[in-house]
């Protein structure tokens, strides 16, 4: 069931009257129902395994609380994370083993030839393994007490806002909120229905228009021209950020309207003017989660390496990132890329405060837009890669940017307009984020101007809006 | 409470002239403490305490009140 469809308008309204009617405890159960019936629409075997995650989880923390002696803590410890990194393991990246290690063995001379079982990617098993694994985590580093209720920790993952594509919530923040009665508050009812509105609108108006010009080109053969390369890099880079942010705001915003507060997920990512920034923007709850369960731990152990431990722990965490993103040798070279840019930037942080920004107000904006420029088309190039078919495209796109650029060929200025009349209130939108420095800015203009954002968002909507309900790009990882 | 002397070695490392810290205070929020400085910070305070934390023991502190607490188990007469 996908958030920008009729059907799922149908099944959040029932699930909302049926909140608004009962008392906490039953609300949960509901909730609990509702988010199975969520799930099993797209195939309700699969449930099997979120309830395997669950019950391992929940019998693991509660063990680990209980033990005193600290090689007990870490022996369950092990146990949830070796339970959830073989499902994930096992379902995501078996045929990805298999074909690597079949092309591995024909190089060599060793012909086997398939039918190897193919294996179907349960949808949101990356997501919910992270949020699963971050309370047993938790708890083993006493940062929080485990629950009793079993079927409220069930909720905590299964919650169906966030089941299929995040926000990767943590048990310390979420589960306190399903634990505890929820008051129902008109403020956050109201600006979660907004977020529910300008999801939908990131998602069916810019991003799925945007797909019709990057997917057609990701499906073409080469030669490429550079300049329709750079100008799809940037449809895609907005693509990418409309379709995901999209989805974790009206997520967000669902859950706003039932009274549980989620992180963001997003913070105005392409104002980065660095990588440690952009990841302080981008995907905050993948980030943050790798920066805590797997980046932190690695760093402090290789400590005393120094400046080569950290680049260890950022090659690491992003290779593994990228692995994470999908089980392709794209998405591996794209977070061995963003390690990359990082170790870069750790190399030479040290030499910036060195260089004075102009003292003038306009030449001092005008050097902040520069750097916010150059640093979006890293993040480009780096897209490139993520949403390339293969490593040999990947190439054939540089080739072209590097060899092949012509500005003036028939259909550049058609992508380019096509572009701009796609991201203008996108751009306008997050202008104003940054500079009132408030996400809910919007909500505070004056009621005239908020009447004409909404309408012009409802015509572009509606009339070009893309009507097919195509999926989110984010539930193939 | 935070001893004097692991406020000025956190300031020295992270080239502050002054933060205000408190028990709950967590590193993130200091300026120019971020996953990048981490290490530096840590390694500074292993250098002038003497002592070798193990990673569980780093893994679980919240804030610079439990670092300050681990420091003075390992530490006595900072305390």
């Amino acid at each position: 069931m996908l958030f920008n469809t009729l059907q799922f308008a149908l099944f959040f309204l029932i699930v909302f009257l049926l909140y608004l009617l009962l008392p906490h405890k039953w609300q949960n159960r509901m909730l609990l129902v509702a988010s199975c019936i969520f799930y099993g629409i797209w195939d309700w075997r699969f449930l099997t395994l979120i309830f395997a995650s669950i019950t391992t989880d929940y019998l693991c923390s509660l063990k680990i609380h209980e033990a005193n002696d600290e090689r007990i803590k870490k022996r369950y410890l092990i146990v949830s994370i070796a339970v959830n990194l073989s499902i994930l393991g096992f379902f995501k990246y078996c045929n990805f083993f298999l074909d690597n290690l079949q092309q591995l063995l024909n190089h060599f001379g060793i012909m086997i030839h398939g039918p190897f079982l193919r294996i179907a990617l349960p949808i949101g098993i990356s997501f919910y393994t992270l949020k699963t694994m971050s309370y047993t985590l938790d708890v083993y580093r006493n940062e929080m007490k485990p629950t009793k209720s079993f079927w409220d920790y069930a909720l905590y993952v299964a919650f169906f806002p966030q089941l299929i594509a995040g926000p990767i919530a943590r048990a310390k923040d979420l589960l306190p909120q399903i634990l505890a009665p929820r008051k129902f508050n008109l403020e956050s009812f109201y600006e979660g229905c907004y977020l529910i509105f300008w999801g939908v609108f990131q998602k069916v108006f810019i991003a799925d228009n945007l797909a019709r010009i990057v997917n057609p080109f990701f499906a073409s053969q080469p030669p490429y021209n550079g300049s329709t390369v750079l100008l799809v890099s940037y449809a895609f880079a907005f693509q990418i950020y409309c379709d995901f942010a999209g989805y974790s705001n009206i997520a967000i915003g669902l859950g706003k309207c039932m009274g549980f507060e989620t992180m963001a997920n997003f913070n105005l990512p392409y104002f980065s003017t660095n990588p440690a920034d952009f990841w302080r923007r981008w995907h905050i709850s993948l980030s943050t989660w790798l920066r805590d369960y797997l980046y932190t731990p690695l760093v402090v152990s290789k400590r005393y390496w120094k400046k080569w431990g950290v680049a260890f722990a950022l090659m690491v965490t992003f290779i593994l990132c990228g692995l994470w993103h999908g089980a392709a040798w794209t998405f591996v070279v794209w977070g061995a890329y963003q390690g990359a840019i990082l170790v870069i930037f750790m190399g030479i942080q040290p030499l910036l405060p060195k260089i004075s920004p102009p003292k003038n107000m306009l030449l001092e904006t005008i050097w902040f837009l520069g750097k916010v420029l150059f640093f979006f088309h890293i993040i480009c190039f780096g897209l490139l890669i993520f949403r390339a078919q293969s490593m040999i495209q990947v190439f054939s796109m540089i080739q072209g940017l590097v060899s092949n650029v012509k500005f003036n060929q028939a259909g550049t200025s058609g992508i380019f307009s096509g572009i701009i009349s796609f991201v203008w209130i996108l751009i306008l939108v997050e202008l104003l984020q940054f500079k009132t420095k408030d996400s809910m800015a919007v909500l505070k203009l004056h009621p005239a101007i908020r009447a004409i954002f909404y309408c012009v968002c409802l015509f572009l909507l509606l009339v070009y809006g893309a009507t097919e309900g195509s999926v989110f790009i984010y539930f193939q990882f | 409470m935070i001893s004097e002397r692991l406020k000025k070695t956190i300031l020295m490392e992270l080239q502050l002239k002054d933060f205000n810290f408190k028990d709950e205070t967590h590193a993130y929020l200091v300026p120019g403490w971020d996953s990048l400085t981490h290490i530096n910070v840590i390694l500074a305070i292993e250098k002038e305490y003497g002592v070798r934390f193990t990673t569980t023991e780093l893994l679980r502190l919240k804030n610079i009140g439990d670092l300050q607490v681990l420091i003075n188990t390992k530490c006595p007469e900072d305390s």
